[in-house]
């Protein structure tokens, strides 16, 4: 009886009936709103060009988006493969002549007829966050062992952080790729201490960096950040640029803000303000109320994402959910801290808002996989619903036979 | 095996995460307020102070007016031409009108207008007339400024009392530089909002602080006795092929200039415009050239004074006591120091004569006994009494000091040639100062030229005062100088500078430059009117005339003249009205 339940045909495109309103709503909100503030923030320099290419990236993203949801995540089972060599390989090519310099960074690839470069960093932290959640789910119960955990992290991230490192000397994408892991593996495992243990460490490791750098020159370009980090406007002219004239948008801004569109400090004075600093020219023109509010719907999106995650049916499916969670969450909370200088500077951009094409089309294919991981949800407990009325009516009909 | 189910601990660690997350946002939001609300003042001052790029607006600096309020020193408006390269529409316009109106060549005009910069000046010192016509073309991206250029009406005349201003105009010499402080004023500040490349942006508007003008300076020159004193000095330089002519005019009362001359002078409005064989030169001694042309020798340079500091000699002699007018004086010609025999200029000697004829014949010996009787150490004593070791204290950059003997150096040779003027080396100014005050009653006086400052209503800000000394001589000696000093000019070596009506009382000098025997001299007449009580004083010095070179005629003819005219100019009145 119960098979025949199950074996009801379900059309797919009702599955974007059971998308989650809030998600779809917030992200909706954060490209829209980084749609105006990538304009506000580049127009000065770059008329609408940037503009009208973000606005493309964001639209081909819905598209990939809503054909997640209607593919499903369930088929990442099947093509993760295929998502982690893309990423190896894409990254690989970076070195080759593929590789696009800007910025005085080589970490871009051009494919000779795609109208775009391709950030292959941004695809590995998708296939980071499939392949974890499916490691997660061959370990079972080995998850409670942190050395084999490690082991795992290790073989998961660890072709992808080298090659982020050595060809795109990219420091932060690696922090957020181990970031993603790390979050991931501690979220499957019932354990606490380990996961307390190795954070402690890498606090540890973080506090005699600093010192080191801030005593000896042997940290190079990256211990040049530390000192600057800790006195901005000292180092006003060279590392501890782009940090003090962010903190000057902030202050600027104020609580109420100058309004949208009346930045100064966009006016070259803080170099590609539609990045990684897009933040402080949004705390600039609307203020502490500005700031507050994309926060609060950041919060918001990631407590839904928490929520969809608590939801899902199967591990694999909960895990994508968390790796996505740990993905947004890092980012947010990097990049505001790096442009409110309360950690040293590194290049991570806002998610959705800041001006990127391949991050913010990957990062839609992530929500579309949250979607879909809530869709499951919907449908698996329409199914048990389903089930049990159709249990519930039989019994009834036997139980004037009782 | 991937149909793992969703474990309660799975649940619990995502809601510890989000507690996480939310906490982090939280401690994110506090750093926010601190930034954005509780360091927001100094932030925002510190943005604004990176935004705001200042052009300061030139104050017009103070003029300078003679004591009738003649203007000697004013100001013109002139335009400063510039483009901006970002905001020309039609350069091809821009460089024809630019090149045509300011005459300038096409080349170098497209040359500026093609440069991508914020600014670039095309023309500066550009006429009002010139400026206002351009800016009638109303061409995008062409910016007329006004500013204010020092001008000075009368080119030549007080060049080395008033000095000129630089480029900034910012006084470089003379009572430029020295009422710099009055005269220039406060600029003002125009503050607008550029991006970081400098570009600046429209909308923002400007802020501006408006520019405090400078105070006009009156001075007790009297541009008409400059002007005639001038005209002389001229005439008698080019008449006697002299190096040049310096004339001094002032108030012995009170130390006020009258006229303050040194031919030749410069024109003011080109101070550095030099001669065609002079552009040959290099910088530093084309700067050598320039310096002395500014040179003002009244003050800065010393000349041995001769003759004329009898004068001194014979107040010393007289408020000591050791002599009288009557005193009676043999001159056979020369006289015996030590072991020196010093010559008078009359070989044959004056013979017998009481000392008011001793100063009339200017009779050396003479001189040189009042010096000997009063001795080294009461010589150098009326010396320093009479204020000639100090600086005069007038009111110019550069006055130079006394060279004199000093008191272990001198014996009673060096003693006898200071007395009748020479081997020693004082000012003009020092000169006419203390005679002044030795003939003004004994009030040593501080020889100036600023008044007061005025603003733009008239109204006086700044008098200025000066130090004076009572007591340098009794009014008793300075009254029995007079009178000797006029029996010089009425019956004595001085004759040609008699002034038909009017007293007048003076001494000549002729003085051998160094070094002796090179047959260059300095033929001067200190002169002043009326000889009873005087009102003015004057100073002429002929620095190496050619042919005859003895003050009393060659030097002295020249105050003459100037008294004929200046004194009732002046108001003062003869012994006939």
């Amino acid at each position: 009886m119960a098979k025949k339940v199950k074996a009801k045909p379900v059309s797919r495109w009702s599955r974007f009936k059971n998308m989650d309103v809030l998600v779809l709503i917030t992200v909706f909100f954060l490209n829209v709103f980084g749609l105006v503030m990538i304009y506000s923030a580049s127009s000065y320099s770059n008329s609408t060009s940037l503009l009208i290419k973000q606005a493309i990236a964001v639209g081909g993203g819905i598209v990939l988006m809503l054909g997640t949801v209607f593919v499903g995540h369930t088929i990442l089972k099947k093509l993760w493969w295929l998502i982690y060599g893309v990423a190896v390989i894409f990254l690989a090519l970076v070195k080759t002549s593929l590789g696009v310099e800007s910025h005085g960074a080589r970490r871009w690839i051009h494919f000779p007829g795609i109208p775009f470069n391709i950030q292959p960093a941004e695809i590995a932290k998708i296939a980071v966050i499939i392949t974890t959640a499916l490691m997660i789910c061959w370990m079972g119960n080995e998850i409670r062992n942190i050395w084999k955990v490690m082991i795992a992290c290790g073989i998961l991230a660890g072709p992808l952080a080298l090659e982020i490192i050595l060809f795109t000397k990219n420091m932060s994408t690696t922090i957020i790729l181990c970031g993603i892991v790390g979050l991931m593996f501690f979220l499957a495992s019932p354990c606490y201490k380990d996961y307390l243990i190795i954070a402690g460490i890498a606090v540890g490791l973080a506090a005699v960096f600093i010192l080191i750098s801030l005593f000896t020159d042997w940290a190079g370009f990256r211990g040049s950040r530390i000192t600057a980090w800790l006195n901005p406007e000292e180092y006003g002219q060279e590392t501890g640029y782009q940090t003090k004239q962010a903190l000057y948008a902030i202050g600027s801004g104020g609580i109420g803000g100058k309004g949208l569109g009346q930045s100064m400090q966009k006016l070259n004075y803080l170099p590609e303000a539609q990045n990684d600093m897009i933040f402080s020219i949004i705390c600039e023109e609307w203020g502490l109320f500005g700031a507050f509010t994309i926060m609060f719907v950041f919060a918001v999106l990631i407590w839904r994402i928490a929520l969809i995650a608590m939801r899902a049916k199967s591990l694999f499916s909960s895990m994508l959910a968390c790796g996505v969670l740990a993905h947004i969450a890092l980012q947010v909370i990097l990049n505001i801290a790096v442009v409110t200088n309360s950690v040293p500077n590194t290049g991570v951009s806002l998610p959705f808002i800041s001006y990127g094409g391949s991050s913010v089309l990957c990062l839609l294919i992530e929500i579309g996989i949250v979607l879909s991981v809530n869709c499951e949800t919907k449908e698996k407990n329409r199914d048990e619903i389903e089930r049990r009325t159709k249990e519930y009516d039989d019994g009834n009909r036997t139980m004037p036979n009782t | 095996m991937l149909e793992v189910p969703n474990r309660l601990h799975h649940r619990k660690k995502i809601m510890i995460v989000l507690i996480g997350v939310l906490v982090i946002f939280s401690a994110l939001a506090g750093r926010l307020v601190y930034l954005a609300a509780w360091c927001a003042e100094y932030y925002a001052a510190q943005a604004q102070e990176l935004h705001e790029r200042e052009r300061s607006i030139k104050a017009a600096r103070g003029r300078i007016l003679d004591r009738n309020g003649v203007v000697l020193a004013d100001n013109k408006t002139v335009c400063t031409v510039s483009v901006i390269y970002s905001q020309i529409q039609d350069p091809e316009r821009v460089v024809s009108v630019l090149s045509e109106e300011l005459s300038l060549p096409r080349e170098y005009v497209a040359k500026q207008v093609g440069k991508f910069s914020s600014r670039e000046k095309i023309k500066s010192n550009v006429s009002k007339s010139i400026g206002d016509r351009i800016r009638e073309y109303d061409l995008a991206g062409v910016k007329v400024d006004e500013d204010y250029k020092r001008y000075y009406p009368y080119q030549e005349l007080a060049s080395k009392v008033l000095g000129f201003t630089g480029g900034d105009n910012q006084g470089i010499l003379g009572l430029e530089v020295k009422y710099e402080q009055f005269l220039q004023g406060t600029p003002g500040l125009i503050l607008t909002v550029t991006d970081a490349k400098g570009i600046e942006i429209e909308a923002a508007g400007e802020r501006r602080v408006e520019p405090k003008n400078g105070l006009d300076l009156t001075i007790s020159m009297d541009a008409n006795i400059q002007a005639y004193a001038t005209m002389l000095a001229k005439q008698v330089c080019e008449s006697k092929e002299a190096e040049g002519v310096s004339i001094l005019v002032m108030n012995p009362q009170n130390g006020e200039i009258y006229a303050c001359v040194d031919i030749p002078e410069y024109n003011l409005n080109e101070p550095f415009a030099l001669s065609e064989e002079a552009q040959s030169l290099d910088s530093k001694a084309k700067q050598e050239l320039l310096n002395g042309i500014w040179r003002n020798r009244c003050i800065s340079d010393t000349y041995e004074p001769g003759s004329t500091f009898k004068i001194i000699t014979a107040s010393a002699g007289l408020e000591d006591g050791c002599i009288t007018p009557s005193s009676v004086f043999f001159c056979p010609g020369s006289i015996k120091v030590d072991d020196r025999i010093i010559r008078c200029h009359k070989r044959t000697g004056h013979g017998s004569q009481d000392f008011t004829h001793c100063m009339m014949n200017s009779c050396n010996p003479a001189l040189i006994s009042v010096g000997l009787r009063l001795g080294v150490d009461k010589y150098l004593q009326y010396f320093e009494q009479f204020g000639l070791k100090d600086k005069t204290g007038i009111d110019l950059p550069g006055e130079a000091g006394t060279i004199m003997h000093s008191k272990e150096n001198m014996g009673n040779v060096e003693l006898a040639t200071v007395a009748f003027g020479q081997s020693f080396q004082v000012t003009p100014i020092q000169l006419l100062t203390t005679v002044s005050s030795l003939i003004n009653g004994g009030r040593r006086i501080t020889p100036h030229f600023g008044l007061h400052t005025s603003d733009e209503t008239d109204a006086v800000i700044d008098t200025f005062a000066y130090p004076e000394r009572d007591g340098i001589v009794s009014e008793e000696t300075s009254a029995t100088l007079r009178g000797i000093l006029e029996k010089v000019v009425s019956e004595g070596s001085g004759r040609n500078g008699q002034v038909a009506g009017f007293r007048v009382g003076g001494k000549t000098a002729t003085s051998q430059t160094l070094p002796r025997g090179s047959g260059r001299y300095i033929s001067s007449f200190i002169g002043f009117a009326p000889a009873d009580d005087p009102q003015v004083i004057a100073i002429a010095i002929i620095h190496t005339p050619k042919g005859i070179y003895y003050g009393g005629q060659v030097a002295a003819p020249v105050i003459r003249q100037l008294y004929e005219n200046i004194l009732p100019y002046l108001g003062i009145e003869g012994y006939n009205q």
